[in-house]
């Protein structure tokens, strides 16, 4: 039964995304190919945070990894089917390198090595000439599948809904086998996860180099789809909307995934239009991406730390618990690690009421 | 020669900033155990303050300090969001200083603007040893060295600063003790943006800054932080000029794109050593 919905999701899914790219229009579609996008990276995002308890401000640098590799290789003369497949690897395996020294750190120390990823990242580019510097790589050809040249948007629709529904077939399997229940157990304790026989610095290690293939093959798509890459493309701000989609949705659930980057995108794309109507200032559209960006984040980790998607089933047991007697509280314990039980332990220390300063 | 010296005070005068920004970065951290990602942002918010306040017509004396107190403020707002909620994890609060940090773009952009700003500082420059060096640059070091002094005799000598350094050695037994544990955190949280308006305040002159100029500062100032071994403030001024000067002879001498990275280069080295030695120490840490 629970294999079956499971499935019957999985298609409805695919049924819903397929649709959705045969039947927009093109003003949509283009909206819709980044947002096919921005999901294929969160839902990377929200596998590292939820199940590994780590908090990544560098996917940006991922997404722009395999951007740059899918474009380089299609401009030097290699078939860009060639490039697509490259982007994740390309990505995964920078992951998997910086990795090694990289996740011994932890918490707040991680978050800045990631941040440093990026930042480091991001002036190699604007320096190298073969990425043409701070000009940006231009004339990326189109992707060619099969003799068939795709110029479309909607093309890029099917693409980019293929690429995220692969990422998420990926992520929803590997969640549900072995390895799933080993990042569940190290999110949760890595001491006690280890002497449980969990390889936890391998698992961590391939969780990191696996998402940050996912945001590979989604800057593969990409850099095909835009033509053109620039440093500009991929600032500090991209890494840290992801973090905001993934806890907006619910971390460590793919479902939280995809519904935190639809409402967060979606958001943020819909102000940004009433924001550029006439009679706005010019800085309007930032503001308020900006603001909304800060708002959702601040309050999903504060009042939703189990996101979207945990929000209807928390209601539902308020409203049981307040009805019947407060026993059957919800099952925190059994959760992926949401914010509010992620790998650090709180400070316990109740503040007191008084003070004498 | 004078290529250096010039370098030198140049780097002197960007690593007291540095070790300003560091030095709040270390007491949130010390007294509330949550690395705060909108650091940067409390300098940002003063430069951009000082410059408007001038503007208004206001005089030095007055705008600069008026200046700073507002950052204080806005350090003290932002630890409540990051800590006021009772149960919030150092994670969690980690993530909510990042919302702080990207709220503030959004007033900054709507209040300010999305240029670049500066404002003049001490104008004029004085002849040192056969270089021309701005006055602004020859004040900033003796504030610096002033504010450190005053920070060490807040921590030893006040009773609010004794009060901070029990919450960061023990917080359950300083809240034994009847000190308001969340409320030392918040005066912890208006002494780092007070400290990062410092730094705000002396900085802008030399350098115009825009809102997003907070990403290096908080970069810069967590790695003079991190040398500092995020323990005592006083230990971040040295990392900070050390850090400063690094920089400044590293873009004075080849190129200066490459500065940002050494200094988060030498940073990662320095974590991962440090963690690989915890690790055989001690496992279970943070």
């Amino acid at each position: 039964m629970r294999q079956g919905s499971r499935s019957a999701a999985i298609a409805a899914f695919a049924v819903a995304g397929f649709a959705a790219a045969l039947l927009l229009d093109e003003s949509a579609l283009s909206v819709y190919v980044l947002l096919a996008l921005t999901a294929s990276v969160t839902v990377g995002v929200s596998l590292l945070m939820g199940h590994a308890g780590q908090v990544s401000l560098g996917h940006g640098a991922f997404y722009a990894c395999g951007a740059y590799a899918a474009g380089l290789l299609a401009t030097h003369g290699c078939p860009t089917w060639v490039g697509l497949l490259a982007a994740p690897l390309a990505a995964a395996a920078v992951a998997a390198l910086v990795g090694v020294p990289l996740l011994l750190l932890r918490g707040h120390h991680l978050a800045f090595a990631t941040l440093a990823l990026h930042l480091m990242f991001l002036s190699l580019i604007s320096e190298l000439t073969i990425t043409g510097g701070d000009v940006g790589l231009r004339g990326i050809p189109r992707l060619n599948v099969a003799g068939v040249e795709l110029t479309s948007t909607r093309s890029y629709a099917y693409v980019s809904f293929g690429a995220l529904f692969l990422i998420v077939v990926v992520a929803r399997n590997i969640l549900a086998s072995r390895p799933g229940r080993a990042l569940r157990a190290l999110s949760s304790s890595e001491v006690a996860a280890a002497s449980s026989g969990v390889a936890v610095g391998y698992y961590k290690l391939a969780v990191f180099a696996l998402s940050a293939g996912f945001a590979g093959l989604a800057g593969g798509v990409y850099a095909f789809y835009m033509g053109y890459l620039a440093p500009g493309s991929f600032p500090v701000m991209l890494s840290i909307e992801y973090i905001v989609m993934a806890a907006v949705g619910g971390l460590g659930k793919v479902s939280g995934a995809l519904a935190g980057s639809a409402v967060v995108f979606l958001l943020v794309h819909g102000l940004s239009r009433v924001a550029t109507l006439s009679g706005m200032p010019s800085t309007a559209p930032i503001i308020l991406s900006y603001a909304v960006y800060a708002v959702l984040l601040v309050s999903a980790v504060l009042f939703l730390p189990r996101g979207l998607v945990a929000w209807p089933a928390a209601l539902w047991a308020r409203a049981r618990s307040r009805s019947s007697s407060a026993a059957d509280a919800t099952d925190a314990a059994t959760q992926p690690a949401a914010l509010s039980s992620a790998a650090a332990p709180a400070e316990t220390v109740a503040p007191k009421h008084g003070s004498f300063s | 020669m004078s290529a250096f010296l010039s370098y030198l005070i140049h780097g002197i005068a960007q690593g007291s900033g540095y070790a300003l920004v560091a030095s709040g970065i270390i007491i949130v951290y010390r007294v509330t155990r949550v690395v705060n990602l909108a650091q940067g942002m409390f300098a940002v918010v003063a430069g951009f303050g000082t410059a408007s306040l001038l503007e208004a017509g206001l005089p030095h004396a007055l705008a600069e300090p008026m200046a700073i107190v507002m950052a204080a403020a806005v350090g003290v707002c932002t630890g409540y969001v990051a800590i006021g909620r009772r149960g919030t994890n150092p994670q969690a609060s980690l993530i909510a200083t990042l919302g702080v940090g990207v709220f503030a773009y959004a007033v900054e952009v709507l209040t300010w603007g999305d240029q670049p700003r500066s404002f003049s500082g001490l104008a004029g420059s004085h002849e040192l040893f056969g270089v021309d060096i701005p006055r602004q640059y020859l004040l900033i070091a003796p504030i610096t060295l002033l504010v450190f002094a005053g920070l060490e005799l807040f921590f030893e000598r006040t009773y609010a600063g004794k009060c901070m350094t029990a919450c960061a050695s023990n917080p359950y037994a300083a809240a034994l003790q009847g000190i308001g544990v969340l409320r030392m955190g918040l005066y912890a949280f208006g002494l780092g943006g007070a400290l990062g308006g410092i730094a705000g305040v002396l900085l802008t002159p030399l350098q115009p800054i825009s809102y997003d100029s907070d990403v290096s500062l908080f970069v810069n100032g967590f790695a003079a932080a991190i040398l500092a071994g995020l323990k005592r403030p006083v230990l971040a001024l040295a990392g900070g000029l050390v850090l400063g000067v690094a920089e400044s002879m590293v873009a004075g001498y080849s190129k200066a794109s490459y500065q940002s990275s050494l200094a988060l280069l030498l940073t990662l080295a320095i974590l991962i050593a440090q963690a690989t030695r915890r690790e055989a120490l001690h496992v279970v840490e943070e």
